[in-house]
């Protein structure tokens, strides 16, 4: 079977507006959280927010927004955005340069785009708002592509003149991780040479104050400890935006153009809890056949699996059916493969976790560490017996298994191999 | 809710007729929704809301159209040319012509329908539509844009003596584009070894570009048409050259006709190249006649035969089974 590699990442995370920056925040463990202004209300019980800095995008007109000078983007470019499409824009062009692509590969028949966001709560809410307020016919003739779910891909795919494959996934936390899968498998069948794999959210207060509504976020108003996956003293998870790209190679493109990969995609694999529509089985078992399936698509034992990267988003149910699965799949081979969770650092990132986790680990692998789990201090009794680790270990794991899980009770498990 | 449900279709009914009294929330409205305009766009636009007085509305036109280009074309609009293609020139698309429409609507507080924007293809094609609309007159013809075939199967000049490479014509006025290659055989004459383009057919591709427009653009009478066969050509005043054409210049001819009454037609022109003049005149004048619309399709096919495919569908009233 055709191999495909990673050979290029942009960012745009709550922990860094570039490569280097997410390194050293994910070396030395320096988390992205801050007490969000639009939050400190009465009526508001979350208080902080893994916010995405050198952004002003808290406007419903994009041409309010600013973004760093280094990006030059148009107006009629923007003006049919959401926030996360500004963000996936900016990492777009990162890791084109990161992946030293030139513009007649990026739109080329054999380059293709898969992209995953919740769409734009904010900028729904607003247009529907003025639909209301003054009629649909003076309503910007744009509103709905910058608003609904599939904003992300329409707006990157019409941007970057990508010609090949183009889809969104919506499978909640669990989205761009299936995009990643549905990626590697468009190079492995031989449909396309080079995927680019987009995850982004909003991550203001119209995507995050929802999750509010279902106890599911931290309502701690002190950043250095809101986020703390796997220890006894979480109560939910903090949200984050942002934009994280991955572009995705077939090997024989690696070679023709002599790039140097960040890791290999060695395999992923899905399944589902068939259980609860937010709640996951209280076992994992959905995520647990997941990361079976992954394993044995990448043709690696479970014994050989030293870093898992986990989901564990540091909800108090969350996190114990990730390691009961974990502990299913590693105990019995023997194994204790080292577990972290990033959003510890980062917070949750929704639509766009996978992608940017899987990033993470790409970085981790290309530049030899390890991410630590951050903020744990007394590790759950229900998580016992998984080697989590608290610092970031200054080795590249050879094989790491990145977890994605999403509302419905979507799994998804990526197999990573060092290049 | 049925409250809510009930008072919206009345705030969004269209302004009927009549001045209304221009209050300061309009005016703080008015401000918003031109916040990204320049400040003589805002003022010309107050003046149209307390005035009414249309001579306001092309300096809000042309305020919203450049708020809506991208700031390295912008200085097209500077200096305001009524013959700027909202897409090839200003890099406008169909989605930005909506947003431009929905400003002024916003701002004149008029309605604008779908099916009216289809034919706006210039500048001056929307300041005229807004004028048009605001002084309650019918719309004129929309700007037909020819390329050669259909130049070469309507003219009564032909090459190797057609100076007009592809045109445009509207009621206000006719442009035209025009290469000199080099390979026009009077330059082997004009001049030993050292090819100028005479200033005399210049004026002829004015001359020429004036019959197009007879042709093509003018107001007629009802089952009427310009005859091809009546344009000749009687005079012409204030003809000045100010610049040596070359091969390789693209001259950019423009008429405007000054006035026209059976059976003269008079016109100003320029011809430049890029935004230098190269020829000036104030007056040329044609003589002209009508003939019936039905007669005149055969002449025209016989011209060009093979050309008849190719005549846009704007021509439709020579069509013999319509005027019937």
């Amino acid at each position: 079977m055709p191999r495909v590699f990673i050979t290029g990442l942009g960012f745009i995370t709550s922990i860094g507006n570039d490569s280097g920056a997410v390194v050293k925040s994910l070396t030395e463990l320096r988390h992205g959280f801050e007490v969000y202004a639009p939050f400190q209300m009465p009526e508001i019980p979350c208080k902080v927010l893994g916010t995405i800095k050198e952004f002003f995008t808290d406007s419903s007109d994009p041409e309010d927004w600013t973004w760093p000078g280094r990006y030059s983007i148009k107006r009629e470019t923007i003006r049919s955005m959401a926030p996360n499409g500004l963000f996936a824009h900016c990492a777009m062009l990162q890791a084109i340069e990161d992946a030293k692509l030139g513009m007649a590969e990026v739109s080329s028949p054999g380059t293709g785009l898969y992209a995953a966001s919740g769409g734009s709560p904010m900028l729904t809410h607003h247009h529907h708002e003025r639909l209301g307020k003054v009629g649909v016919m003076r309503c910007s003739p744009v509103g709905i592509i910058a608003s609904i779910v599939g904003t992300l891909n329409f707006n990157l795919v019409a941007a970057f003149r990508i010609r090949g494959a183009s889809c969104g996934f919506s499978s909640a936390c669990a989205s761009s991780a299936h995009a990643i899968g549905f990626a590697f498998d468009e190079i492995a069948l031989g449909r396309q040479e080079r995927m680019f794999v987009v995850g982004a959210e909003d991550g203001n207060l119209d995507a995050i104050l929802p999750f509010a509504g279902m106890r599911t976020l931290s309502l701690q108003s002190d950043p250095d400890i809101a986020s703390r996956p796997f220890d006894t003293a979480r109560d939910g998870f903090v949200g984050t935006g942002g934009g994280a790209v991955l572009v995705l190679e077939s090997e024989r493109e690696v070679d023709r153009r002599g790039v140097r990969p960040y890791a290999e995609v060695r395999g992923w694999g899905q399944a589902s809890d068939g259980y609860n529509v937010a709640i996951p089985q209280p076992e994992g078992c959905g995520l647990q056949l997941a990361m079976e399936h992954a394993l044995r698509h990448a043709g690696v034992p479970a014994a050989e699996v030293d870093y898992v990267s986990a989901h564990a988003t540091s909800t108090l149910i969350g996190d114990i059916a990730e390691a009961r699965a974990l502990r299913a799949v590693f105990a019995a081979a023997g194994a204790t493969p080292a577990v972290s969770s990033t959003k510890a650092l980062t917070g949750h990132g929704l639509s766009l976790a996978g992608a940017m986790e899987t990033g993470f680990c790409a970085l981790g692998m290309a530049h030899g560490f390890t991410p630590g789990s951050a903020h744990l201090k007394t590790i759950d009794p229900e998580c016992a017996g998984l080697n989590v680790i608290r610092e970031t270990l200054p080795k590249a794991p050879a094989v790491t298994l990145k977890n994605s899980s999403g509302f419905g009770g979507a799994n998804v498990s990526v197999v990573l191999k060092k290049a | 809710m049925p409250e809510a449900v009930k008072s919206n279709p009345a705030e969004n009914k269209p302004v009927v007729a009549g001045p209304k009294p221009f209050t300061t929330e309009d005016e703080a409205a008015l401000r918003e929704a031109l916040k990204r305009c320049s400040a003589p766009t805002f003022e010309a636009a107050v003046q149209y809301r307390r005035t009414g007085n249309p001579e306001h509305v092309p300096a809000v036109v042309i305020g919203v159209i450049e708020r809506f280009v991208e700031p390295d074309l912008r200085h097209k609009l500077k200096d305001p040319d009524d013959d700027l293609r909202l897409i090839e020139d200003l890099g406008t698309d169909s989605l930005t012509m909506m947003e431009i429409v929905i400003l002024v609507e916003d701002v004149l507080q008029m309605t604008i329908n779908n099916d009216e924007l289809r034919n706006l293809r210039t500048v001056g094609d929307v300041k005229t539509f807004i004028d048009c609309k605001i002084r309650g007159l019918p719309q004129p013809k929309p700007t037909k844009f020819l390329p050669i075939e259909h130049i070469g199967s309507v003219m009564p000049v032909q090459p190797p003596f057609l100076f007009l490479n592809e045109a445009s014509v509207s009621s206000a006025g006719a442009n035209a584009k025009y290469k000199i290659t080099g390979q026009e055989f009077f330059l082997q004459g004009h001049f030993k070894g050292n090819p100028v383009m005479p200033a005399s057919i210049m004026l002829e591709a004015l001359g020429q570009l004036a019959v197009l427009y007879l042709l093509e653009g003018a107001v007629t009478e009802p089952g009427k048409v310009v005859g091809p066969g009546t344009i000749y050509f009687t005079g012409c005043e204030g003809v000045r050259a100010h610049r040596i054409c070359r091969p390789g210049d693209l001259l950019t001819l423009s008429i405007k006709p000054k006035r026209m009454k059976m059976p003269l037609a008079t016109f100003e022109g320029s011809v430049r190249v890029g935004q230098e003049k190269a020829v000036i005149v104030e007056e040329v004048t044609l003589t002209f006649g009508y003939v019936d619309a039905a007669a005149a399709p055969s002449s025209a096919d016989a011209a060009a035969p093979q050309a008849g495919k190719l005549v846009p569908s704007e021509s439709a009233p020579l069509d013999p089974a319509i005027t019937a």
